[in-house]
C-alpha cells in the first residue's frame, strides 16, 4: 500500500471532526477555541497534502496560503482569548452557557 | 514512497495526532486538554514533515506550539474561578452526530473523487520559492496580513488590560476569593476610590 493524498485526507477528516465536537460541545469558551484551532490544523493539512501531491506548477502557492491561515488564526485567538478574558473579569465565568446576554 | 520507515512515521504520527486530538476531548483537566492540544500539534508539524512541507512544519511548531497553545495555557490560568474542568454542554449528542457526519463525508470524498494525476516527487527548495513568491506575486495579501496581525495585537491589548481607574475590580475578586484579607495592604490595592466598588 502506498501513502497517498487519499490517507492525508482521510487524517484532516477525523482531525476537522474531532475539531468540530469539541468547538460545538465543551463548556468553556477557551476549550471552544481549541477546537476552533484543529480545525485550522486538519484544514492546513489538507492543503500542505494538496501542495505536495498537486502536478500543478503553483502547487507551492498553497502552502503561501496556509502560511496566511497560520498569521489569521494567531490574530484570531489572541483577540478571542482577550475577548474570554473581559467577558471573565465582567462576569466571572467563561461558560459558554452562562454568556446569554444576546441570546433571544 | 512506500518504504517502510515513510509508512511506520506516517501512521505513528497520525495515530499521535488523532490520539491527542480524542485526549483533548476526554481528558477532564483543561490544562491536561491544553498539553494535549500542543501534542497534536506537533504531530501535525510532523504530517507536514512527512509530506516534504519543512518550511510550514517549523512555521507550525514555531507559532502554533510557541505561541497559540502557550497564549491559551496563560488564558486558562488568568481565570482562576471559571473552573478548570473540561465538560459538554446540552449540544454534545448533536454535535456527535455532526461530527461522525463530516467524518463520513470527508472520508468519502477524499477516498472516492479521482484527484486526477499526482507528483511523484517533492519540489526542492520550497522555503526559497515561497519566500519570493511572499514578496513577488502575493505581496499584497502579504501586507494586509502584517495591517491584520498589528490591528490583532491593539485590540487585543485594548480588550484585555485592565483599566488604572478600575483597579477596585480586581481587588474586590481577591477579596472575594479570600486570597487576600481586607486589612492587608496588598500590590493589588486600588490606587485610588474605596475597594469592592466595581464588579
Amino acid at each position: 500500500m502506498v501513502i497517498g493524498l487519499e490517507e492525508y485526507l482521510v487524517v484532516a477528516a477525523i482531525l476537522f471532526g474531532i475539531g468540530l465536537y469539541i468547538a460545538l460541545s465543551k463548556r468553556n469558551a477557551i476549550a471552544v477555541l481549541m477546537g476552533v484551532e484543529l480545525m485550522l490544523n486538519s484544514v492546513n493539512l489538507t492543503l500542505v497534502a494538496f501542495s505536495r501531491f498537486s502536478d500543478t506548477d503553483v502547487a507551492l502557492s498553497t502552502q503561501v496560503f496556509v502560511m496566511f491561515i497560520v498569521a489569521t488564526a494567531a490574530a484570531e485567538v489572541a483577540v478571542g482569548l482577550a475577548l474570554a478574558m473581559v467577558v471573565y473579569r465582567n462576569r466571572h465565568t467563561v461558560s459558554v452557557d452562562d454568556i446569554d446576554l444576546l441570546k433571544w | 514512497m512506500s518504504d517502510v520507515g515513510f509508512h511506520l512515521a506516517f501512521w505513528s504520527l497520525s495515530a499521535i495526532t488523532i490520539g491527542a486530538a480524542l485526549m483533548v476531548v476526554v481528558s477532564r483537566n483543561l490544562i491536561h486538554a491544553v498539553v494535549f492540544l500542543i501534542l497534536s500539534f506537533i504531530g501535525v508539524a510532523g504530517l507536514y514533515l512527512t509530506l516534504s512541507a519543512e518550511f510550514i512544519a517549523v512555521v507550525q511548531i514555531l507559532i502554533y506550539v510557541g505561541a497559540i497553545a502557550v497564549l491559551m495555557l496563560f488564558a486558562i490560568m488568568l481565570t482562576p474561578r471559571a473552573g478548570r474542568d473540561n465538560s459538554e454542554t446540552g449540544m454534545r449528542l448533536p454535535a456527535l452526530v455532526l461530527m461522525g457526519l463530516i467524518i463520513a463525508a470527508g472520508t468519502f470524498i477524499g477516498l472516492e473523487t479521482d484527484w486526477g494525476s499526482m507528483r511523484g516527487e517533492a519540489i526542492d527548495n520550497q522555503a526559497r520559492i515561497i519566500g519570493e513568491s511572499l514578496i513577488n506575486e502575493f505581496v499584497l495579501p502579504f501586507e494586509v496580513a502584517a495591517v491584520l496581525l498589528t490591528a490583532a495585537l491593539v485590540g487585543a491589548i485594548a480588550l484585555a488590560r485592565e483599566d488604572p481607574e478600575d483597579g477596585s475590580l480586581h481587588y474586590a475578586s481577591l477579596l472575594e476569593e479570600g486570597l487576600i484579607s481586607p486589612d492587608e495592604p496588598s500590590d493589588a490595592a486600588p490606587l485610588s476610590g474605596t475597594p469592592g466598588g466595581g464588579d
